[in-house]
Order: C-alpha cells, then sequence, then structure tokens
C-alpha cells in the first residue's frame, strides 16, 4: 500500500490531528500543538477501526498473535518496575515514559479489534505456571472482556493525564502506581485461571489504596483503609471458595486444577453451592459496589485525587461487574439463578433508588457523582441479574458507558476542585457566565449519564430495562422490576439535572467565582476523547453490540443449560461433574482436560507427583460430599 | 572407614566446626578488648561475613546431600535414634541456615550501628542455629530435649545482649525464666511418655502405643495424653502460640533486633519442625489420636486462638517491633492450622506447612531487616511515628518495608501469598472448614496493622519537632534484604520447584 493510498483511506484522521494541532488560540508550544495533532489523530482513527470492516474478516481471522495479551499486561507492570530506575529529579521523562506505556499500550489493544469476536476465546494464551496444582497461565478475550480491555486501555492514559496535571509531589510513586494499577486490571479482565485471576484481583488493591492514601483529601487515611478492609474480606473468602471448588473438582477427577473452563464443569452439592456462591458475590458485589456492602464507594471517591476517581470508577468498579457475569453466573448458574429475583429487587432499590435518592441530597459533587455511580451499577447488576440475552448486552454496554461518562464526570469535577479547591455544591451558582464552554461539556456529560437519547447512556439502559421485563428468571416480579428502574431513569435526571442547575446556572453570586479561568487546552485534551466516545457510542451502538452478541449469546445458552442441570441436580448432597458436552466446544477451547494440536497427553500422576501425599482417588464421578457442614 | 554418616551429619558438623573456628578467631582478634568504640574497630564486619558464609556453607551441605538424596549415602541411618537424617530435616536445616545466616548479615550491620559490637554475638548464634538443627533432626525425646537446651540458651543470651537496657535484660530474663519452665514441662511430658510406652525414640513410642492399642485397646492412654499434652506445651511455648504466648513481645521487643529476628526466624522454624515431627512419627496414629481424642482438637483450638488474639492485639500496638512480634504469633497461628490437617490430609499438609515456614523466613528477615535499616542510633525506628514520612525522606527504605510487610499479610504475587494459599488448599483438603474462614477472616485483619505501616511512612507527614527515624547504611542489611526479597519473589512467582521440594521432605505418615 503506498503512502498516498493511507493518506486516503485514513484522511478522516489527518484532517482532525491537523484541524486539532492549528486550533487552539494564543501562546500555545509547538511542541503541545503535535502532541494535541497526535492525539486527536489517534483518537479518530481507533474510533474509525471500531467499525467492522466487510471482507476484511476472514483473512484476520487466522492471525491472532499469541502474545498480544501477555504484551498488554505485561508491558505496564514492566514499565512500573522501569519507573523505579528513572531519577525522580526527571519529572518529565518519568511522566512522559508512563504516558508513552500507556498509550502504546491503547494502540495494541486496538489489534484485539481486528478479530471478528466468534464465540468462543480469542487471542487466547496458555502456559503452565505451578504444574503441581494444576495453575496455569491462561488469558484469553472474548466478546465481553473485549470491550472492557479497550475501556481500561483507553482511560488509562486520560487519567494519567489528568492526574498529571493536578499531583505535583511524588510523581514517580504516582507512575509506579498508575502502570502496576493498568496492568493488574487489564490482567483480571483476562485472566480465565481463578488463580490468576485473584492474584490480578488482590495486586490491583495495594497500587488503589496507596494512590487514595498518598494523594487523597482531608480524611484520606479512612477512606483508602476502608477500601482495603472491604476489598480483602470480600476477596479471601472468595480465595477460600476458589480453593474449595478447585478441590472439589480433584475428588471428582483426580486432577488439580484451578482453570475457570474446567471448573464450570462441576457442579457442587445444593449447600455448598449457596456457600461459595456467596464467598465469590460478596466479594464481587463489595468492588461493584451493591447496596449494602457501597459505604467504602463514596469515601474512597471523595478522598481520591482525580486520577484515581477516573480509574477506580471508569474501570475497578467493571471488575466486579464483570467477575460477577463471568465467574458468579459461569461457575454457579444454579444459584445466580434461583436467588435472581431478591437479587434484582436488591439492585433496584439499594442501588438504583436509594442510590439516586442518596445522590440527590449530597452536597459535594464528587459525593453526588460517587452515589450516582451506586445507582448506575445497580442498573448494570440488574441487567445481569436478569439474564436475557438483551439485558446482559445492556449491561457490558452499560459498563462501558458508566466508565466513559463517569470517567468524565470526575475529570470535569476535578477541573473546578483545582480551581476552587472545593466541591460543595452551594459554594458555586452561575458560573454558566465565566466558563462556557466547561459548562457545556458538563451539560453533555450529564446527559449522557442520565441516558438522554443520541448519548450512550440511553441505549445501555433501555437495553437492560428491557432485558428486565422480557426475564424468564424473575418471573412474576418482572414488571415490578421494570417499574422500580424505570423510576431510577427518572431520578438519575431530577438528581444530576438539580445538582447542574445549582452549579451552572442562576446569579454569579460568589466572589471567587467572578475570576474562574474557562477549560484549559490540557483539561481540553484530557476530555475531548471521552466526549468523541459518547457520542460514538449512543449513535451507533450496534458496532458495539456486534462484536459482543455471539460472546453474550454462548454466555447465555451455557447459563441457561447448566442452571437447569444444577437445578434438577441440587437435591443431592454430591458433587457432580457435568460431561463435556454439556458445554459449547468452543467454550472449552483450551481447558486442561481437552488435548489439541499434539499436547502432550498427560497423565494424572504426573501432576501428582509433586504435591500430594496421597494418591487421587478417582471415583466415578460422583462422591459424598460432607461440604455442607460448614 | 566408613564416612558416609560424617557426610550425612555434614551440615551439622560444617557448622559446629565454622562455630568454633569463630569463636578462636574472635578470642584472637585484637577487637573488643580494647576501649576504643569507634565503628571501624569492631569485630562485627569480619564476624559477620564468617558467620554468614559458615551458615550458608551449611546451607549449601543441606542442598547437596538433598541432591545425591540422603538415602542413598549407607551410613546415614547410623545417628538413628537420635538424630535422624532424613530430606526432612535436610530441608529445615536449610531454612534454619538460611534464617540464621541473613540474621547474622543483619547483626553485622545493627551491631556497629548500634555500639554493641562485641564478638560473642556471633558464635552464639551460631551454636543456636546449630541446636535448631538438631532440634530439627531429633528423632529421641532425649535428643531433642539436648538440641532444644543447646538451641535456648544461645537465644537467652542473644536476647541480653544490650546488657545496658533495662528493656534487653528483662526480656532474657523473661525469656528465660519461661524457656525453662517450658523445657522443664517438655521434659515431665517425655518422661510421663516413657512411662508409658518404655521408649524414648519416637519410631519406639509409635510401636508400643500400636502394639498395645492392638492387644488390649488403650494401655494407659491418660498418661500418655498428658504425656503428649506436655509435650505440646513445651514446644507450644517455643513457636510462642497462644496462650503460651506472653514472652513473646516483651522478648521480641527487648532483644537487638537482629536476636529478633533469629528467635521469629529460626526458634519458631525448629521448634515447628520438632513438632511436626514428634506428632507425626509418635502420635500420628489415627487410634489414638482421632478428633473424638488426641492432640488435633487441641491444636485447632490453640489456631484459633492464636490467629485471633495475636491479630486482635497487633493492631492495638504502638511499637512496630512489637506490631511484628504479634504478627509471628498470628503467622504461627496459620501455621498451627496446617499441623491440624496433617492428621487427615498427611504430606500435602506438611509440606504446605515447610513451603510456610521458609516463606515466612524470607518475609520476617526482610521485615526485621527493613525495620532495621530504617533506623540508626539514636534514631531508632520504634513507633509508628517515628516513621512518619519516611516514604518522601528516604524511598529505597520505605519500599523495601513495605514490600516485605505486604508479603507477611498476604497480597499476592509475594511468597507470603502463595504460602497462605497453599495452608488454606491444605486445610479444605482436611475439611476445616472453620479453620480456613477464621484464616482468612484473620488474615483481613491483619492487613489492617500491616498497612498501618505504609500509612504512616507514606501518608503521614510528621508533626513538627517529633523524633523522626534515619535510616542507616549499611552494605550486610542491604544484602541480606536483597536476599530476601529475591526469596519472596521467586518462592511467590514461581513456586513450582520449591513444591516439589517440600512435597518430598514431607515425613513419610502412617
Amino acid at each position: 500500500m503506498s503512502p498516498f493510498d493511507l493518506v486516503i483511506k485514513y484522511w478522516l484522521a489527518l484532517a482532525a490531528g491537523i484541524v486539532a494541532g492549528i486550533l487552539p488560540r494564543g501562546e500555545f508550544p509547538a511542541r503541545r500543538r503535535v502532541a494535541l495533532g497526535l492525539i486527536t489523530a489517534l483518537t479518530v482513527l481507533s474510533v474509525q477501526w471500531l467499525w467492522p470492516v466487510e471482507g476484511a474478516a476472514a483473512e484476520a481471522t487466522a492471525d491472532e498473535w499469541p502474545h498480544l495479551l501477555n504484551v498488554l499486561i505485561g508491558m505496564p507492570i514492566l514499565g512500573a518496575v522501569g519507573v523505579l530506575f528513572i531519577p525522580r529529579q526527571m519529572l518529565s521523562l518519568v511522566r512522559g515514559f508512563t504516558l508513552v506505556v500507556l498509550g502504546v499500550g491503547f494502540v495494541v489493544s486496538l489489534a484485539l479489534l481486528t478479530v471478528p469476536m466468534t464465540p468462543g476465546w480469542h487471542f487466547q494464551f496458555i502456559k503452565d505456571w505451578i504444574p503441581s496444582l494444576g495453575i496455569r497461565w491462561h488469558v484469553a478475550v472474548d466478546g465481553i472482556s473485549l470491550w472492557l480491555i479497550l475501556l481500561t486501555t483507553f482511560i488509562g492514559p486520560i487519567a494519567a493525564y489528568a492526574s498529571f496535571g493536578s499531583i505535583k509531589t511524588q510523581v514517580k510513586e504516582l507512575c509506579f502506581c498508575l502502570l502496576l494499577l493498568q496492568g493488574a486490571m487489564l490482567g483480571a479482565f483476562v485472566a480465565l485461571d481463578l488463580f490468576l485471576f485473584f492474584v490480578f484481583w488482590e495486586l490491583m488493591l495495594v497500587p488503589m489504596y496507596v494512590m487514595i492514601g498518598i494523594w487523597g483529601g482531608a480524611e484520606k487515611i479512612k477512606a483508602a483503609l476502608k477500601l482495603f478492609i472491604y476489598t480483602m474480606t470480600g476477596s479471601m473468602l472468595m480465595l477460600a471458595a476458589m480453593v474449595y471448588l478447585a478441590w472439589t473438582h480433584q475428588r471428582l477427577t483426580g486432577v488439580w486444577s484451578f482453570d475457570y473452563l474446567a471448573l464450570s464443569q462441576v457442579v457442587l452439592s445444593r449447600p455448598a453451592q449457596m456457600m461459595c456462591f456467596w464467598a465469590f458475590s460478596i466479594a464481587f458485589f463489595i468492588k461493584v459496589p451493591m447496596w449494602p456492602v457501597h459505604t467504602w464507594l463514596p469515601d474512597a471517591h471523595v478522598q481520591a485525587p482525580t486520577g484515581g476517581s477516573i480509574i477506580l470508577a471508569a474501570v475497578m468498579l467493571k471488575i466486579g461487574t464483570y467477575a460477577y457475569l463471568r465467574f458468579s453466573m459461569g461457575l454457579f448458574p444454579g444459584p445466580a439463578s434461583s436467588l435472581a429475583a431478591n437479587l434484582a429487587g436488591v439492585a433496584i432499590l439499594g442501588g438504583i433508588i436509594y442510590g439516586a435518592l442518596v445522590a440527590w441530597k449530597q452536597a459535594d459533587v464528587k459525593r453526588l457523582v460517587a452515589y450516582s455511580s451506586v445507582a448506575h451499577l445497580g442498573f448494570v447488576m440488574l441487567g445481569l441479574f436478569g439474564v436475557t440475552p438483551t439485558g446482559i448486552q445492556g449491561a457490558v454496554l452499560q459498563m462501558v458507558n458508566h466508565g466513559i461518562s463517569t470517567g468524565a464526570l470526575f475529570l470535569l469535577v476535578g477541573v473546578i476542585y483545582d480551581r476552587r479547591h472545593t466541591r460543595l455544591i452551594s459554594e458555586f451558582g452561575g458560573i454558566a457566565k465565566v466558563m462556557p464552554i466547561y459548562t457545556a461539556l458538563f451539560v453533555l456529560v450529564t446527559f449522557s449519564s442520565i441516558g438522554v437519547p443520541g448519548t450512550n447512556g440511553f441505549v445501555g439502559e433501555f437495553m437492560i430495562i428491557m432485558g428486565t421485563f422480557t426475564s424468564e428468571r424473575l418471573g412474576t416480579f418482572a414488571g415490578i422490576h421494570t417499574i422500580g428502574a424505570s423510576a431510577g431513569v427518572i431520578l438519575a435526571a431530577v438528581y444530576m439535572l438539580s445538582a447542574v442547575q445549582r452549579v451552572f446556572f442562576g446569579p454569579l453570586t460568589h466572589p471567587k467565582n467572578k475570576g474562574l479561568s474557562d477549560i484549559s487546552p490540557r483539561e481540553m485534551v484530557a476530555i475531548a476523547p471521552l466526549v468523541l466516545m459518547i457520542f460514538v457510542l449512543g449513535m451507533f451502538p450496534s458496532i458495539f453490540l456486534d462484536r459482543m452478541k455471539d460472546s453474550v449469546a454462548m454466555a447465555y445458552d451455557q447459563f441457561k443449560t447448566v442452571s437447569g442441570q444444577a437445578i434438577l441436580f441440587a437435591d443431592e448432597q454430591q458433587a457432580k461433574l457435568l460431561p463435556a458436552d454439556t458445554f459449547s466446544p468452543a467454550f472449552l477451547k483450551g481447558a486442561p482436560g481437552v488435548k489439541e494440536e499434539g499436547e502432550p497427553e498427560a497423565p494424572p500422576e504426573a501432576g501428582d507427583e509433586g504435591v500430594q501425599g496421597a494418591a487421587p482417588t478417582r471415583r466415578d464421578g460422583v462422591l459424598a460430599d460432607r461440604g455442607g457442614d460448614r | 572407614m566408613n564416612l558416609d554418616p560424617f557426610l550425612a551429619a555434614s551440615p551439622l558438623l560444617v557448622v559446629a566446626l565454622g562455630g568454633c573456628l569463630l569463636m578462636v578467631a574472635e578470642a584472637f582478634s585484637k577487637h573488643g578488648r580494647e576501649e576504643n568504640d569507634s565503628r571501624s574497630a569492631g569485630p562485627s564486619g569480619d564476624l559477620a561475613l564468617g558467620t554468614a558464609i559458615t551458615l550458608i556453607t551449611g546451607a549449601i551441605f543441606s542442598a547437596g546431600i538433598w541432591f545425591v538424596g540422603p538415602d542413598k549415602l549407607e551410613g546415614s541411618r547410623a545417628l538413628e535414634p537420635y538424630l535422624i537424617l532424613d530430606r526432612f530435616s535436610l530441608f529445615f536445616s536449610f531454612v534454619l541456615c538460611v534464617g540464621g545466616a541473613l540474621s547474622a548479615l543483619l547483626a553485622g550491620g545493627y551491631l556497629p550501628e548500634h555500639k554493641l559490637d562485641r564478638g560473642e554475638f556471633y558464635p552464639l548464634l551460631i551454636f543456636s542455629t546449630l541446636g535448631a538443627m538438631m532440634l530439627a533432626a531429633a528423632g529421641d525425646l532425649l535428643s531433642l530435649f539436648l538440641g532444644l537446651e543447646t538451641m535456648s540458651l544461645g537465644v537467652y543470651a542473644l536476647a541480653g545482649f544490650r546488657r545496658a537496657s533495662p528493656r534487653s535484660t528483662e526480656a532474657a530474663l523473661k525469656y528465660f525464666l519461661l524457656g525453662s519452665f517450658a523445657a522443664a514441662i517438655l521434659l515431665y511430658g517425655g518422661a510421663l511418655i516413657y512411662g508409658a510406652t518404655g521408649h524414648t525414640d519416637l519410631a519406639g513410642i509409635r510401636a508400643a502405643i500400636t502394639s498395645t492399642a492392638a492387644t488390649e485397646g488403650a494401655a494407659n492412654p491418660a498418661v500418655l495424653l498428658i504425656g503428649v499434652a506436655l509435650v505440646i506445651v513445651g514446644l507450644a511455648f517455643k513457636v510462642s502460640a497462644v496462650p503460651f504466648h506472653m514472652w513473646t513481645p516483651d522478648a521480641y521487643e527487648g532483644a537487638p533486633t537482629p536476636a529478633t529476628t533469629f528467635m521469629a526466624v529460626a526458634v519458631k522454624s525448629a521448634a515447628f519442625a520438632t513438632l511436626l515431627r514428634v506428632l507425626v512419627e509418635a502420635f500420628g496414629d489415627p487410634a489414638l489420636t482421632s478428633w473424638a481424642s488426641g492432640w488435633p482438637p487441641l491444636l485447632a483450638f490453640m489456631a484459633l486462638l492464636t490467629m485471633t488474639v495475636a491479630n486482635l492485639i497487633a493492631g492495638r500496638q504502638e511499637s512496630v517491633k512489637r506490631m511484628l512480634a504479634y504478627s509471628s504469633i498470628a503467622h504461627a497461628g496459620y501455621v498451627l492450622v496446617g499441623l491440624v490437617a496433617t492428621i487427615k490430609v498427611g504430606g500435602d499438609a506438611q509440606a504446605s506447612i515447610m513451603f510456610y515456614l521458609l516463606a515466612y523466613t524470607a518475609s520476617t528477615v526482610g521485615a526485621f531487616g527493613a525495620l532495621i535499616l530504617c533506623g540508626s542510633r539514636g534514631a531508632e525506628a520504634v513507633s509508628y511515628e517515628d516513621l512518619s514520612g519516611l516514604g518522601r525522606r528516604h524511598p529505597a527504605a520505605a519500599m523495601a518495608f513495605s514490600f516485605f510487610l505486604l508479603s507477611l499479610a498476604g497480597t499476592p504475587p509475594t511468597a507470603g501469598f502463595f504460602s497462605k494459599f497453599y495452608i488454606i488448599k491444605a486445610a479444605l483438603g482436611a475439611e476445616h472448614y472453620v479453620l480456613v474462614v477464621v484464616l482468612v477472616l484473620n488474615s483481613v485483619l491483619s492487613a489492617y496493622y500491616y498497612l498501618r505501616v505504609l500509612v504512616f511512612m507514606y501518608m503521614r507527614e510528621p508533626a513538627p519537632g517529633a523524633p523522626l527515624a534515619r535510616p542507616m547504611r549499611s552494605g550486610y542489611v542491604t544484602t541480606a534484604l536483597v536476599l530476601s526479597a529475591v526469596l519472596v519473589l521467586v518462592l511467590g512467582v514461581f513456586p513450582s520447584t520449591y513444591l516439589e521440594i517440600v512435597a518430598q521432605a514431607a515425613l513419610a505418615s502412617r
């Protein structure tokens, strides 16, 4: 392809880049202009790549570079180690290095889009890690995690860029945390080995803890500790349940494995199923967060620095919802199905409605946005609890939406906080007169957050509500649930718009607000990609839905089959292994038992010679379970 | 002459010989007798290095014989039942030597800095390590007692090494008195066991129990059970399990920090090794020791108590060293959970204990070492307040401290996490669900106080005029920290090899 062809193909990105480079008025150094142009071009390019290319699908299927995910996870983590070796005086180098690593990560992650997301796992990479326990480095994406990875790599550089604007102390530590966090979050989204998932899940916690603790507000230590203790309580219980599940698998098959694909074939006895479901789900509910374990979130958000808030809201909370979809529903479909109506009720009353009402009464803008997160994630969870293809698709889309719109909201709140060092709504009023561009952006993002048609929020919420209405799992309550959820949409408009009204409009009373400067080019650069994505998602949701619908359909079918099996089976006090043909072959690709591509036949002894003293006892697939008598 | 017995016992012999040589070297050196206190004149530098080399040699010999295979050496059984030189004791020799060597390196930095530079520290350390190695290898109640006393006498002296400090003296006295009581109780328990079975060697005791149980039910179970209980009490003192932990915080706090490290690492590991060997080899018989009777319920109760009490109290401490002391009690509780599981899952649980002790050794040496590194003479890091703002003032020291504390708290991908995971796995395999739940909740509790150090180092600024810890500079301490950091990371990220090793080291039970 000649350079000329390239220009023709990517004229849009090129033009956008040039315009963005020229546009800013006033004294603006050339270096900044080039950077601005590059960023804009890249953003437009990435949007361009989102569109499915006809004809290209067939040729691209073959080359899935297996190390792509390893590179995505490894680059930030190695980058974090690299930052430690840069002298702390060289501020711009530390910052530049971090941005480059995160930015390259985003570009690399765009390669995920070149592959059509057919059902099953893509970019799968498997390598033995601790063979004697069957623990493997098993990473892969499907249509669901694809969007969350892209969200993470997209938000990462923006959050870093935003943090550099406001955080001037201990920049080296900040960069270390940002990079480590990025690597851990990406790892959590792609890990298909429970042990590996747990490692990333916990690894994520420390940098976030440090970020809130060092650069946070007045109550930072309390908030950071609360975050850590809440999350850790959940995750330790999850660890125990995880080991129990692996142990049951070992008793049934004679082989240790922590692989998600292998463990989803295990159906525990009813009490054990319930216990393990709760142990996993409580960990995830804390992360989401769902009422009544949400109280760490407002504190964490209010105290966290802007960059930390963006990452926390945009990505970290999604790990809770994603993990519920992947692991709680995947491993324990029985309880997830039978408890659906109750959990959906909690999501609506405790999340959507209560969250909205509390948000309404907040005096602090950031706290308001934090509670709005509780409400929005209530929607996501509702979509998952309903378990309909539409609902799940809506939920996944809404995860991305929430990431973008709430990320943008926190960014904008950070802008005003940097100027006034307060976030109290009562301190403001009428600032639309002094900050017109900022106001326009804020109102736009608000619209996206409350789901005005044409913006991203609308599509997700609409699909979730539709999914809820048609859900079989919710049974007779579906109608009531739908009404409750719809009321939540109205409440969202009430609290967001009333806050916007009080902050931006009305008379400009406070003398300090009269001298506020409008949004700076730097802040503009950070917010622009998010605003662009709001419209792309809002107007062309199908490009997102198309890529996820096969994976969602597969997850849904599997959930239906397995939960049916599990319910049939529920009265027995025994654990059982489902036959492999219960699952679609695409799902089981890469599972430890499934041999392919000349993989040597591993006799069960090979895994056991190391650790187990006693020989594994293979029984007839069913054995007495004493697991319920905890 | 067949040299095989000597070869089999070579880790012990090397350490003993090295200790003698160092003692002579110390006596003939010019240091110490002179009045001058200047830092360069102290004997610590050479002696610390010599001690570390001796103990590392011991570790290398253990590893070497491991690879040859002790069962391939013909005379390796010549010293039985007094010393059993199997893979189990080789593994513990290795762990103890590594722990001792790292403690010696810490002392090489600590003693000169705090003007405690007297040469006798190092021979005492070596002979204590030797005692600990004997203890881990003992297969007879008599040699067990001998090893225990050899180990303890050295440690009593080490605890009181800061003669000028009343706290150190108090620590030594307390440790000595309670330790002696514990030893006496152990001896009494041994006597009762001998009375009930007519044997002092573990294999003989086991055989006697089995045969009497086969012929006439149980011979004299009450005497035997009391004997076992007393032996457990005696060893529980050494591992500082609640309710026999009272001496620990005071002794750990008063002793010079390298001695504390040694107590927390080597003494505890050796005591656990013995506990494991005695319980598995002599009393691992399900006829005597089922859940209805025998030691597992006792130990399970002790484990619950140890974890919970230690973690609750550790959260209330103001002194970092005392916090680490309570944390080491809590870790003993986690190991006890593994010990309870041995009765049901055998090798797996033993392997988990050994892996845990290795990981715990690395993390604890690191944590105490970082604490040493953070304080210099007159500006020691004692309370949390002293560490305020350290992350800004001395990022490297603070980062090292955080790393080891995160390992102790059990955060992946460190050794602390994987070892805890492995204990949980063993306990779940033995279906001790309550113990597992209490263990995981306790590790959440423990995160609180470990993180408190991070809070002070990174998130608090010192109050104006408050005394601050000023990190010292010492190549020895840094070396020890780097070695432990490598160990922590390797054990956490690539545990496979070590899992195989500990699996092989497990005692053949039942």
